[in-house]
């Protein structure tokens, strides 16, 4: 059985619950993102999924293995790229990822070429030889990445790969997820940043301790319908009078627009129509999508509350 | 979970290769095996150059009050100094290993290096293994080179007074090539246990580093008169150390476990 199997997965430290109730399945080749706020749990899920963590409750199947069960069978089909780089500061990238190659059992003269590819792709070509202590941030985040990818994994699991990294190298980083993912790997990546898993994931799992919300990016994109309002004068007047609506939309007033957050695109008529009884001076209507930002934050803020 | 060798000696080259690269710790490794070796020779040195000091005479008589009168005292607290200082020797195949795996298992905690190799398929028997080895392995080579040094440095001050080779000795060829090892395997052990405990180097070998303490308040005892050390004797202490050793061992692998050392952190 391949692809990612997840149910009922949870994770107690102590008195405090870190993850509870988590199901969810992630096809073979698929690239699946797990977004969440700082301590949502994405990093113990990951780790629960490696057989880092063995799970308080339920139970997780990775690629044929048990998570719990079987973490050296595990390990050898998966890859995990950590929060944070964790290379060996004194020996040189060569010597890190030659490290990792005979962990793994490899054939080096096997091994070299494949890996040679991804330290070329990541611009670290030429820098073999030097020791890592030397490399930038971003030189030693890719040279992980490529450690993950030594052993030619089929599972690749990414903790916030483009975390620190400025614009360039965080792009280099996407770049190269997409062309593993097109390679047929399954990938599961952890972020809090939206555009990021937008990008780069198909389906997508908003977790806050437990799993809020489950979907393909798109779906989750249609969940937030707006309608930009375009009004005579300040529009911040009109605010009360479409908060007192029965379906109480969420508004942004800025200058002279209006943005309704509805949950239903049959409620627009409602809405200009109680502008209207407000006595507004509609120039303008025009139906948008909410930037999945907000979708995601108000899906925080319900939690919350 | 099979024991897969070609992963532990994985390990062990990595920390190899780091521990050549790692000059700071090479000099604090160094600095013990230098005052072991050249305290005692300067001792031999003294007691050479000053054989008919009176009081040499006395001194000798409070470790052993039916010595000759013909026998040298300079010889005779010669033959002591060589004995006791066996005990102090030790110090160094337990102290030397607590630096290297402190260093290489709280060391992968501190620089967050542990999280990625644990996500590898080495298992914590593999990783004790690996690591041992990357510790014992320097620390016996450093005894024996530094007892080597030690016995030509002692033969050449001593040969005025005594006309031949002084050293090797049983006691010391003995303790050198059976209870120093068994020893290191002791400190490693300690160093490893430790480790896994705690999250800084610097900690894990200051704590570990207080296993030493019996053995230099032993010697101390030597020295006051109230123990008398002799191959029997350190024989019966590598028997102890034995068996701390392999109970050592299995807690090493038991404590290495991943749940145990991801969970131990933040
Ligand atoms: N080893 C541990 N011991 C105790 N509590 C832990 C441990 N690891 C994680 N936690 C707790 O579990 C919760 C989830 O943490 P986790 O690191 O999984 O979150 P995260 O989603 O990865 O956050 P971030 O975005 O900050 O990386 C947090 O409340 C954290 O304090
Ligand atoms: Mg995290």
């Amino acid at each position: 059985m391949s692809g990612i199997d997840v149910r009922g997965l949870g994770k107690r430290f102590g008195e405090r619950v870190a993850v509870e109730g988590l199901t969810f399945h992630v096809r073979p080749g698929e690239v699946f993102g797990l977004l969440g706020p700082n301590g949502a749990g994405k990093t113990t899920t990951v780790r629960m999924l490696t057989g880092l963590l063995t799970p308080s409750e339920g139970e997780a199947v990775v690629w044929g293995h048990r998570a719990d069960r079987d973490g050296e069978g595990l390990r050898k089909v998966v890859g995990l790229l950590t929060e944070q780089p964790g290379l060996y500061e004194r020996l040189t990238a060569r010597e890190n990822l030659r490290f990792f190659m005979k962990l793994h059992e490899l054939d080096e003269s096997k091994a070299w070429p494949r890996t040679q590819h991804y330290l070329e792709r990541f611009g670290l070509g030429g820098r073999e030889e030097e020791p890592v202590g030397g490399f930038s941030k971003g030189m030693r985040q890719k040279l992980a990445i490529v450690r993950t990818l030594v052993h030619d994994p089929r599972v690749i699991f990414l903790d916030e790969p483009t975390s620190g990294l400025d614009p360039e190298s965080a792009r280099t980083v996407r770049d190269a997820v997409a062309e593993l993912a097109s390679e047929g790997r399954t990938i599961v990546l952890c972020s809090h940043n939206l555009s990021e898993v937008e990008r780069l994931c198909e389906r997508v799992a908003v977790v806050k301790r437990r799993l809020l919300l489950m979907g393909p990016v798109r779906e989750l994109r249609r969940s937030g319908q707006s309608l930009d309002v375009r009004v005579d004068g300040e529009a911040e007047r009109f605010r009360n009078a479409l908060t007192s609506l029965p379906f109480a939309p969420n508004v942004l007033a800025e200058g002279m627009r209006l943005r309704v957050m509805l949950e239903d695109e049959a409620h627009a008529p409602d809405v200009l129509a109680c502008l209207v009884g407000a006595g507004a001076r509609v120039h303008s209507a025009v139906p948008a999508q909410r930037p999945l930002e907000e979708v995601y934050l108000d899906l925080l803020r319900e939690e919350g509350a | 979970m099979a024991f897969r060798p070609r992963r532990a000696l994985a390990v062990f080259w990595k920390d190899f290769l780091d521990l050549r690269k790692n000059v700071g710790l090479l000099v604090s490794m160094a600095v013990l095996p230098a005052v072991m070796v050249l305290v005692p020779i300067v001792v031999v040195w003294t007691y050479v150059n000053t054989p008919n000091r009176a009081d040499l005479r006395s001194v000798a008589q409070f470790y052993d009050p039916t010595l000759p009168l013909g026998a040298s005292a300079a010889r005779f607290l010669i033959d002591k100094t060589l004995t006791d200082w066996f005990g102090l020797f030790l110090v160094m195949p337990v102290f030397v290993p607590i630096l290297i795996a402190s260093q290489s298992v709280a060391g992968e905690k501190e620089r967050r290096t542990l999280e990625p190799l644990l996500a590898s398929p080495v298992t914590a028997a593999e990783l004790v293994a690996g690591k041992s080895l990357a510790a014992l392995v320097p620390a016996v080579v450093i005894t024996w080179v530094a007892f080597i040094i030690f016995c030509v440095g002692v033969d050449i001050v001593a040969w005025p007074m005594v006309q031949g080779p002084l050293m090797p000795n049983a006691l010391w060829t003995f303790g050198v090539l059976v209870i120093a090892p068994l020893f290191a395997f002791f400190g490693n052990g300690v160093a490893v246990l430790i480790s896994a405990r705690v999250s800084e180097a610097r900690m894990a070998q200051q704590i570990s580093a207080l296993v030493v303490l019996p053995l230099v308040g032993m010697v101390g005892g030597q020295v006051a008169g109230v123990l008398k050390a002799g191959l029997g004797f350190y024989a019966l202490q590598g028997a102890v150390v034995l068996v701390l050793d392999v109970v050592l061992l299995f807690a090493s692998i038991r404590l290495l476990d991943r749940e145990r050392l991801v969970s131990r952190w933040g």
